[in-house]
């Protein structure tokens, strides 16, 4: 029937947003753990960043027409789904394991929590975090790109597209939990977020105009329809107004402004957009190389409210 | 090792839909899954000179088949003799090969949660039979075989009629041949 989804619905692309944001959270923990001082993010961020992907991964177990066998999805090494499930459940662990070394041994009635001396496992989870995070990331656009039948979908710059997002997703959550609980250490890297979430959301832009102009006059014949959907089809106002007014524009302002407010609010904005340029990805893979007279037949068929087909369900 | 393979010969289809029907009966689908479609192109040209072409689709079995590769759970598999299926109680429903697959030819089954497709009827080819689809075709349009046997009308067809693929581009290699 029409009007019965046939792929890929909206819990699949909150998966891709939660996830990516939750793989980006891990990679700044792990860039500045590493490369500019230890306790310099928020706890709260580093907890986050894993607790997001484990929301992922729920929204993922929903969309499956069979949520309860979900355990399948690990059986399949040469699958990219099987290779991210993997990815993720290890992100998530190395993620919570380096976000307890941050935690205060007062909330538990102690002076110290012993694990928190071991500093070579510190730098080693949050290595190993950063490169899971990085993977998690990345790993929905490498998904997508590789459907060849999609044409909106295919090619490498769907892979540039998520990381990006992902990224500077990740940098507005960790400045927003920083806003929530300041990192520790003094001076930590809270003031130099926005400013990098601001280069990145610039950068976003400039490569979604590029990969549609791309798609419009380089592909096929599919990819053009594909992309006029985005200029003046079905998907175009929600992109246009949604994800490149509100979701990057907008928040590409107020993150370069001096007031923490309006840069909460553009932290806020980018997650928007981070969600939304997701739901219209996803719902652009509806698109699909059609065969011959395809769409035509398609759309005669019934959309599942009509009498006749009542009658027959009695 | 048989190889099978199918050609449609759009020539002799006439649209009558028989093959769509006689799958969704025999192999139980609900009343919005259908394996085996035939669309119609056409008509085109100027009268008199008009044409008109039936394509019947279904899955293509194909030799490099992105469904399976893509499915996460081995649900999705291709057997030696290159018929490629699902089996049911392995899918979780994830769709990833319905996306996967550039001729839409899986179809999810929203009853019970799995996705489902045209397998070549292979409970039968293991009786030695041919897909409902074949049987019932009176206008003879459906030529079912082993491409690997030189006897075989399949065999003669594909290399004496010179039959397409469709998107043949995307090396996924199919199975199902068309003589237009």
């Amino acid at each position: 029937m029409k009007n019965k989804h046939q792929g890929w619905g909206w819990m699949l692309a909150v998966d891709f947003f939660f996830a990516g944001m939750g793989g980006g959270m891990l990679v700044i923990a792990g860039i500045v753990e590493l490369f500019i001082g230890e306790g310099r993010t928020s706890l709260v961020g580093n907890l986050l960043g894993p607790v997001f992907m484990c929301i992922g991964c729920i929204f993922l177990v929903f969309e499956l027409g069979r949520p309860f066998q979900s355990w399948r999805v690990f059986m399949n090494p040469k699958a990219i789904l099987t290779a991210g499930a993997w990815i993720m459940s290890v992100a998530i662990v190395v993620g919570l394991a380096y976000a307890s070394f941050g935690l205060n041994p007062a909330w538990f009635g102690m002076e110290k929590l012993f694990w928190q001396d071991w500093n070579a496992a510190r730098k080693f989870l949050s290595a190993v975090g950063l490169l899971t995070g990085l993977v998690v990331a990345t790993y929905p656009g490498v998904l997508l790109s590789r459907h060849k039948g999609r044409p909106f979908w295919v090619g490498p710059g769907m892979i540039t597209l998520f990381l990006l997002s992902s990224i500077v997703t990740g940098v507005a959550a960790q400045f927003l939990s920083g806003l929530l609980l300041p990192p520790v250490a003094f001076p930590g890297v809270m003031q130099a977020l926005p400013a990098l979430a601001g280069g990145l959301l610039f950068f976003q832009l400039v490569i979604w105009i590029g990969y549609i102009w791309v798609k419009r006059t380089g592909g096929t014949e599919a990819e053009a329809a594909s992309a006029q959907r985005w200029i003046d089809g079905d998907i175009s106002a929600s992109f246009k107004s949604i994800v490149m007014l509100l979701g990057t524009i907008a928040p590409l302002i107020l993150l370069l402004q001096s007031s923490l407010i309006a840069q909460a609010v553009g932290a806020l904005l980018v997650l928007l957009g981070g969600v939304s340029i997701r739901c219209l990805v996803v719902r652009a893979g509806s698109d699909r190389t059609w065969l011959p007279g395809e769409q035509k037949y398609k759309n005669r068929l019934p959309f599942g409210d009509e009498a006749f087909l009542k009658a027959w369900n009695k | 090792m048989a190889r099978y393979a199918m050609v449609l010969d759009t020539r002799r289809c006439i649209g009558c839909h028989s093959c769509t029907v006689a799958c969704k009966v025999h192999n139980e689908l609900p009343v919005d899954m259908i394996y085996n479609s035939v669309t119609t192109i056409g008509p085109t040209g100027i009268y008199p000179n008009l044409h008109m072409v039936n394509l019947p689709l279904l899955c293509m079995h194909c030799a490099n088949p992105p469904c399976v590769d893509g499915c996460p759970t081995c649900a999705s598999q291709k057997r030696e003799d290159g018929v490629v299926f699902i089996e049911d109680k392995k899918c979780v429903g994830c769709l990833a090969c319905v996306m996967a697959c550039p001729y839409g030819a899986r179809v999810p089954n929203h009853e019970t949660g799995a996705v489902q497709k045209c397998d070549f009827c292979k409970d039968r080819l293991e009786v030695g039979k041919k897909p409902h689809c074949v049987n019932t075709c009176h206008q003879k349009a459906r030529i079912f075989g082993d491409l690997d046997d030189e006897t075989s009308d399949v065999y003669k067809l594909v290399h004496g009629e010179n039959p397409a693929r469709l998107l043949g581009e995307l090396n996924t290699e199919p199975y199902v041949f068309y003589i237009y």
